[in-house]
């Protein structure tokens, strides 16, 4: 590797993820755009990387950086778009946000160290892509008619009437995500469910019913699958997301610290 | 938002943050020792970052757009009930709580 320029600030680099040894890196703006994302090769793998300062990104630091929303937003963007841009080139396996190493030492030890593992996990999802779907229903409606209860007793059987709505509408959702996920599974390779997004989070009026993580080889196949799902059901919003790399297809030797 | 908006499946483009963020900041490959961040509470970063684009001219700025057209910031069940929520958002999030206009 070239000498570096020497810098006042200490540095450290900042690793996106993971793919094979001398795969196309397409360029893509990293977390601190005035550094180059570069791919350090180490055997059979690559760690896609780029200079971070320390003052930004180091623990101690980061604690502050993290409460601020602005900054977390833009730096969690470039991440994902570092990571994508190497999905173009080939098969990634993606980091988790802020992976950061004070020197490239001690990230070409974990290369060298992780090396079979980490081309193992590439080889799976060789020409695979993580593809999101969710599943919405309108939110259940309220009828109010408790609260309108001129005694005693209708507002009992209103209240009971209510909760049995209840328990049927999560019965019945219960039974969507399932049958729904059932079938995507046909679609893929593998697959994951997630947790369901709350409506702040989703930002959505409707309800998440179903969030699910599929890897796919067979693209076309997958959402025309879905289409004719979403046609078959009108009880249901269905959103697809992706091409993804896949985040929830690192193996589990690799994604626990 | 009615069914019949619901009906069929829509590619989302570009990616909601809901989305990216639950996957960059909890999954992918986690490497002990070095620095790293610990686990946080996406839900409540979801819901901070997305205040900060809706009350953020920034946003646009960032070129960031993927909020127009969202019903939820734009209010389409009424101005009062918006309001409302993203002062609750807001106090669970921690942030000054929004003035009224």
């Amino acid at each position: 590797m070239a000498a570096l320029p020497l810098r006042e600030e200490e540095t450290g680099w900042y690793l996106y993820g993971v793919v094979a040894s001398g795969a196309d890196l397409p360029a893509a703006a990293g977390v601190d755009p005035r550094e180059e994302v570069v791919a350090l090769a180490e055997g059979p793998v690559a760690g896609v990387a780029s200079r971070v300062s320390l003052s930004e990104f180091d623990e101690a630091a980061l604690a502050e950086r993290l409460a601020d929303a602005e900054w977390l937003e833009q730096k969690i963007r470039a991440h994902e778009q570092v990571v994508e841009a190497a999905l173009e080139g080939g098969a990634v396996m993606p980091c988790r946000f802020c992976t950061v190493y004070r020197d490239e030492r001690e990230l070409r030890r974990f290369l060298s160290e992780r090396g079979d593992a980490l081309a193992d996990a590439l080889a799976r999802v060789e020409g695979l892509v993580e593809l999101g779907v969710k599943a919405f229903a309108a939110p259940a409606p309220s009828s109010g008619e408790a609260s309108r209860a001129e005694s005693g007793r209708a507002y009992l059987e209103a209240r009971r009437r209510e909760q049995q709505e209840r328990q049927e509408l999560a019965r019945s959702r219960g039974e969507i995500a399932a049958q729904l996920h059932e079938r995507l599974l046909g679609f893929a390779e593998d697959s994951v469910v997630l947790a369901l997004q709350s409506r702040d989070v989703s930002g959505r009026e409707a309800e998440m019913v179903f969030n699910g993580a599929y890897l796919v080889a067979d693209r076309g196949r997958f959402e025309d699958g879905l289409a004719a799902i979403a046609r078959e059901r009108d009880d249901v919003g269905l959103e697809l997301t992706g091409p993804w790399p896949p985040y929830n297809f690192v193996p589990e030797e690799l994604s626990r610290p | 938002m009615s069914s019949r908006e619901l009906e069929s499946y829509r590619p989302s483009q570009p990616a909601q943050l809901a989305d990216v963020l639950e996957r960059v900041l909890d999954k992918g490959i986690v490497i002990a020792g070095d620095i790293q961040i610990n686990l946080l509470d996406i839900e409540l970063l979801t819901v901070k970052i997305r205040l900060l684009i809706a009350s953020a001219d920034k946003a646009r700025e960032m070129g960031i757009d993927w909020w127009q057209g969202d019903p939820f910031l734009h209010g389409r069940n009424g101005q009062g009930e918006l309001e409302e929520r993203l002062r609750r958002l807001e106090e669970k999030a921690g942030l000054p709580t929004t003035e009224e206009p």
